[in-house]
């Protein structure tokens, strides 16, 4: 059953296209990780799923209604994960769900048990009465995943829920996420670690300038560059690497360098390696190679030429 | 009507705003406390006691400034922080303003009332009739909450609408000499008595004190007039604001 629906969506700012001729279908049950570098127009897509940008053209459906999507019944049942932290500091934990579950008509004994049991799934049980001020930065993101559960949505929507947390505090949110599916949401998670819409998303979209580039599970994408060879050279000085020439060679796709490696990738078959390494032997040392079956991440570059996250925000 | 669900946190977020809570309680009380000790003795011309003047215009100076927290709480929630989240809600989105406007003025009105029974009980300030007193507090908190948010929504950059904001309450200060007094001239007269509502509001609880009731009600019209159009202006800003 589609859950939400986009045919044909542009969105313009200006002269600048946002989101350009958008189709795409959300099933229930399933967890689309969207992918793209920053500027892709992954939280434009989000807000016009929503309503809180206008699109210029074309259609949104959300569960099942095209004509009236962002209806006050449709957002009773809509759950938005926002990427900046948005709770209130001066609240607890708690009131701070209270809030959000009084509004979407909760009552009573009912409201208390949802409160509790949004707390709970967070891990955030014994931190009710605490107030968000004092929490660390994963502690508030999970509060911040809290606030959109205590009614308990239909479709989540999650925009980078894990920017800039600690390893626990990620792998906590992962695993909710996880739960929240086999309970039944649906949801779009948004990420730029790779690593994560691989180990979660039953469905991933890959988004370039506005544009959907590629669709499919993670199998599929890696699919359909898996007549491709990577080989990570660790060397000793990068930038007296002939990249120009190490692209000249027949067979070769790509050539990057990011700080001491250098990743190439050529054509499944061509037999470059040796030529490679000549190459870049000739200018530099090298401390080690390796060959990589290709993830998500190639299938990223492979599609839009750029890496998602530079090296510095991996680590 | 699910916003009023939302109105006790709401004011207990404003209760919590501590930066608010100095400069429009704390400062107050400071400066009342400070006064009490210089003027405790001094007498007017008029033979009224200086210390009964200075609580009755620090209570309302700081009326003035009272609609801050609306204008904040107003941007953070509707306009930036938590815009997107607030607007993914199932509510009314004019009724949460209003909302915030409604705990923000009540806010305003508690801390005056704070400060009348600080003076009363602690400095022993008699203010006179403070039923009237309440009355007056209570327009003047909401003209501050309206002259505020017509700012938000009007003025671009919310740095300068929160600057003009402090110009509305020290212009008025001023304008009432409070500070210095001012040149006798027909605008300045003008500006420190009907044209100026720190002045109204003080005029109308002294007249009230010293029982010409029809004078004192006649100040607290005028304010309510102005209460009137400002809220039409509010209403119109906003809806421009909102498209």
């Amino acid at each position: 059953m589609t859950i939400a629906s986009m045919r044909g969506v542009v969105k313009r700012y200006g002269s600048y296209v946002a989101l350009d001729c958008i189709d795409f279908d959300i099933y229930e049950g399933e967890i689309i990780g969207l992918l793209g570098p920053n500027g892709a127009g992954k939280t434009t897509l989000i807000h016009a799923l929503t309503g809180l940008t206008p699109v210029d053209h074309g259609t949104v459906s959300l569960f099942g209604q095209a004509k009236q999507p962002f209806s006050r019944q449709n957002k009773e049942r809509l759950g938005l994960v926002t990427q900046d932290i948005t709770i209130f500091d001066e609240l607890t934990a708690k009131q701070n769900l209270l809030f959000f579950a009084g509004v979407y008509g909760l009552k009573g004994k009912e409201k208390q048990e949802r409160v509790k049991e949004a707390l709970d799934f967070v891990g955030l049980g014994d931190k009710g009465d605490k107030n968000p001020a004092k929490f660390s930065g994963g502690m508030k993101r999970r509060l911040n995943i809290a606030c959109a559960l205590t009614h308990r949505p239909k479709l989540l929507i999650m925009d980078e829920p894990t920017v800039g947390i600690d390893p626990q505090s990620r792998n906590h949110i992962l695993e909710a996420v996880k739960k929240l599916r086999d309970n039944g949401t649906t949801i779009l998670y948004t990420s730029h670690y790779m690593e994560e819409v691989q180990a979660i998303a039953s469905r991933v979209i890959i988004m370039d300038q506005g544009q959907m580039i590629k669709e499919g599970t993670v199998e599929q994408l890696i699919e359909t560059i898996q007549s491709e060879e990577k080989v990570r050279i660790d060397v000793t000085e990068p930038y007296l690497v002939p990249v120009n020439q190490l692209e000249a060679i027949a067979g070769v796709k790509q050539v990057a360098v990011a700080g001491n490696q250098i990743s190439v990738i050529s054509a499944a078959g061509s037999g470059n390696l040796d030529r490679i390494l000549t190459i870049v032997k000739e200018r530099t040392g090298v401390v080690g190679i390796q060959a990589d079956k290709p993830n998500l991440e190639d299938v990223f570059f492979t599609l839009t030429g750029k890496q998602l996250r530079d090296r510095g925000e991996r680590e | 009507m699910r916003v009023i669900s939302t109105l006790p946190f709401t004011l207990l977020r404003m209760l919590k705003s501590y930066i608010f809570l100095l400069l429009l309680l704390v400062v107050p009380m400071l400066l009342l406390t400070f006064f009490y000790f210089i003027l405790s003795d001094a007498v007017n011309e008029s033979g009224e006691s200086y210390l009964y003047e200075t609580a009755i215009s620090q209570v309302l100076v700081f009326q003035l400034f009272g609609g801050s927290i609306v204008m904040t709480f107003i941007h953070y929630d509707l306009f930036t922080k938590h815009k997107e989240r607030m607007q993914l809600l199932p509510f009314h989105l004019p009724m949460y303003a209003a909302s915030i406007v409604a705990c923000g003025t009540l806010f305003s009105i508690i801390l005056g009332v704070c400060l009348m029974v600080f003076s009363h009980f602690v400095l022993g300030v008699m203010l006179g009739n403070e039923l009237w007193m309440l009355v007056i507090i209570c327009l003047m908190a909401i003209l501050s909450s309206l002259v505020c948010l017509i700012l938000t929504f009007s003025v671009k950059s919310f740095k300068l609408a929160e600057r003009l904001s402090e110009i509305y309450g020290i212009g008025f200060v001023v304008l009432a000499g409070l500070f210095f007094p001012m040149p006798q001239t027909p605008f300045f007269q003008f500006m420190g008595s009907y044209g100026n509502p720190l002045a109204l509001s003080i005029m109308s609880v002294k007249e009230m004190n010293r029982g010409n009731s029809s004078e004192a009600l006649q100040y607290a019209c005028i304010l309510l007039l102005a209460i009137a159009v400002l809220f039409v202006v509010m209403l119109l800003t906003g809806r421009r604001k909102w498209g």
